[in-house]
């Protein structure tokens, strides 16, 4: 008998972290339902969130605008909530109609499945989050012509990565994550911090982007204001899942001095938040601005994925749609950046903020990328003021 | 020293969970039913309570708060654990079939639930319940830091549950019957004791101690609740053959388990561990590493109750 209950014990450790995969593969560092997700398909699948028809969209009965969800939810507070947040916004305010579908499962055959059911649905333009869409969309492309599509964090290719390709009906939008890992960094620095850490989830090329700039724009700081002896601790913790293990390890850095700590990586910040407010220190949020998470966070560094969408949809109504090449979103169009309003900080002004977000944008910085098959800043970045321990 | 405290203080946020949950899957085999399903109970017992916490956050003083909450997560595994007692008590179904069913039902019905109430699925809750310092007893020299000092009141909850465990499971009529159910119901039917009670309650004792156990793990470790318990349940699983269905050789276990854990996940900010150069993979393989070697020494006179997992039948012998 406890043969049997071990195995089957497996089989279900197994389950658990295939769907783990699943959910945290989906998406880079946005994706806060890691394990949720799959589970959540039947739940969500067929909400409508608004059906508003109006006189403004040539309507058949269809509706126009739609966002073909990825693993996550729909309110998973940041990944595919961002684009779904940036296509109702526009759709409000010109009274367009929308819907989002949800796929069955995270397969290139599902995700196509579910946007033939966007455009049989009357979809003109369909939102796709997450690089899983690479390849969906690169097949749709050639399959609905006549559908236009946005495509966050990721560019069309094929499944065998052979070919990329870029349709005139398509709009691939990325991100310079590492910009805004920079100002964050810069303001923690600016701001007195002198030890700092950044803990990711998953060791996606999102995620390391946000890392490195974290440590780039700190070590600028540093360099600008002559100080040096800053301390990095730097680690993935390999899920996108608020665990003990999260909370332990950003407790064991607080406790040993770490002022402040970067939790990149949906809700690994939960856990880092959860440690800060034990130990009385701070947080740097991502994605979206989290301040309303907890008091512990001081600043997020953000990417614009609503305001992407909204302009992409925008274009496509104006007649001036930027399919057939990637738009990339950085400090130049606004596209990541802090959210001073709501910014905790003690010194470090918005005055201090445009200055160097000028800097940034004028391309004083020249920012290193993570090179290929390596996750590991110690390799990559070169840096003078900061000591980077990083933590397998 | 400060560090000594510390890595205590984390590992009871590792092994208090561990413990109760643990301390559930004994009752329920020792009544002679499997409980695979303990990781879909403390999902179900953190999803009420957290929303309980959520729902009532700022009407109460902390404490009482919690206390409610564990009130709730108890009441609610024991419910939940009822199916599972029925399935494999009354239907005498697979018991690893039906705990498995649990376990895939749980997450989607807290998701389901929660996004039906609040419209999201991660359940926002404020942690008040963290006591800095237990008056007086936290100013004793050296037990007060590690044992009265940024701790929970659940964690001594835990322990009581575990003294209490141990006395029900080896100095009271109804652990004696409970485990004779685990070992021979046959035997148990017999001599007049009701099997299919002692194995209800076995199952219900373990409803509730998972329930409560998923509570007590997500408290202290995040801000929300995403109707995930990060494969604790199962681990609890594991701490309870590496304890040997034995209440206080679980509190080894768990406190094995959760030292090796938090070591694991703290090691990079504590100087001296960080300074050995031991990478980290090998603090997280080591208690599996250990549950195994006990497992090969001690099948051939494993403690596990005879009779568990398998349905009661009246009518074998």
């Amino acid at each position: 008998m406890k043969r049997k209950m071990l195995a089957a014990l497996m089989a279900a450790a197994m389950t658990a972290s295939l769907t783990a995969c699943g959910g945290g593969g989906s998406q880079t560092s946005e994706t806060t339902a890691a394990a949720g997700g799959s589970e959540t398909a039947a739940a969500g699948a067929e909400t409508t969130a608004s059906q508003q028809k109006t006189a403004s969209a040539p309507s058949d009965g269809g509706f126009e605008l739609a966002l073909v969800t990825d693993l996550g939810t729909i309110d998973d507070k940041s990944f595919n909530q961002g684009a779904w947040e940036g296509l109702t916004k526009y759709a409000e305010e010109n009274s367009i109609s929308y819907k989002y579908y949800q796929p069955q499962e995270g397969t290139t055959d599902s995700y196509l499945e579910t946007i033939g059911l966007a455009v049989e649905g009357g979809a003109k333009l369909v939102v796709c989050p997450g690089f899983l869409f690479e390849e969906p969309v690169y097949l749709a492309q050639d399959q609905y012509p006549d559908v236009h599509f946005i495509l966050l964090d990721g560019e069309p290719h094929s499944g065998d990565y052979a070919e990329y390709r870029t349709n005139d009906n398509v709009m691939p939008i990325l991100f310079k994550e590492d910009e805004a890992g920079f100002l964050a960094g810069y303001a923690c620095v600016k701001d007195g911090y002198t030890k700092l850490g950044f803990m990711g989830g998953m060791a996606v090329p999102a995620v390391i982007r946000f890392g490195y700039g974290f440590i780039e724009g700190a070590e600028a700081a540093a360099a600008e204001m002559g100080i040096s002896g800053l301390e990095v601790m730097y680690t993935y913790t390999g899920a996108f899942a608020a665990t003990p293990e999260a909370q332990s390890m950003a407790a064991s850095w607080y406790q040993n001095g770490t002022e402040v700590v970067f939790g990149c990586g949906g809700a690994v910040g939960n856990s880092v938040m959860a440690a800060a407010q034990e130990k009385g220190t701070k947080v740097v949020g991502v994605d979206v601005d989290q301040s309303f998470e907890s008091e512990t966070v001081i600043t997020s560094a953000m990417k614009q994925l609503s305001n992407s969408v909204y302009s992409g949809i925008e274009d496509f109504y104006n007649g001036t749609f930027p399919g057939g090449s990637t738009s990339v979103f950085t400090v130049d169009n606004a596209g990541v950046g802090l959210p001073m309003e709501t910014s905790k900080f003690n010194t470090f002004t918005q005055d201090d903020y445009d200055a160097i977000y000028k800097k940034l944008v004028a391309g004083e910085f020249e920012l290193v990328q993570p090179s290929a098959d390596n996750i590991d800043p110690t390799v990559d970045l070169t840096v003078s003021a900061t000591t980077i321990n990083y933590v397998e | 020293m400060s560090v000594i405290y510390f890595i205590f203080q984390q590992t009871m946020l590792f092994t208090i969970p561990l413990m109760i949950v643990a301390l559930g899957g004994m009752f329920s085999e020792r009544s002679g039913v499997v409980n695979i399903a303990l990781e879909g109970i403390m999902i179900m017992g953190a999803f009420t309570g957290i929303l309980f916490l959520n729902l009532t956050g700022g009407s109460m003083s902390g404490q009482l708060q919690l206390i409610l909450a564990v009130i709730i997560s108890m009441a609610t595994g024991a419910v939940f654990s009822l199916t599972h007692a029925y399935a494999a008590i009354n239907m005498k179904a697979d018991q690893t079939i039906s705990g498995t069913a649990l376990n895939m039902f749980a997450p989607a019905f807290a998701i389901f639930v929660a996004r039906v109430i609040q419209g999201v699925q991660q359940i926002q809750f404020a942690n008040t319940f963290r006591i800095e310092s237990v008056p007086v007893l936290g100013k004793i020299p050296l037990l007060g830091p590690l044992l009265f000092q940024n701790t929970y009141i659940t964690t001594y909850l835990g322990i009581a549950i575990l003294i209490l465990s141990a006395v029900v499971l080896y100095k009271t009529r109804f652990g004696l019957r409970l485990r004779a159910c685990g070992e021979h119901p046959q035997a148990a039917d017999a001599a007049g004791i009701n099997v299919y009670k002692m194995q209800y309650l076995g199952v219900l004792i373990s409803g509730a101690l998972g329930g409560l156990g998923g509570l007590v793990f997500v408290v202290p470790t995040s801000t929300n609740f995403n109707a995930d318990v990060a494969g604790y349940g199962f681990l609890a699983i594991a701490v309870l053959i590496f304890g040997q269905w034995k209440p206080w050789k679980i509190l080894g276990a768990s406190l094995f388990f959760g030292l090796m854990k938090t070591v694991a996940a703290a090691y990079s900010g504590i100087p001296f561990l960080a300074s050995l150069g031991i990478p980290s993979y090998f603090y997280k393989m080591v208690p599996y590493i250990a549950t195994m070697i006990v497992l090969m020494f001690t099948s051939r006179n494993s403690q596990a109750p005879r009779a568990s997992g398998v349905p009661y039948d009246k009518g074998q012998r």
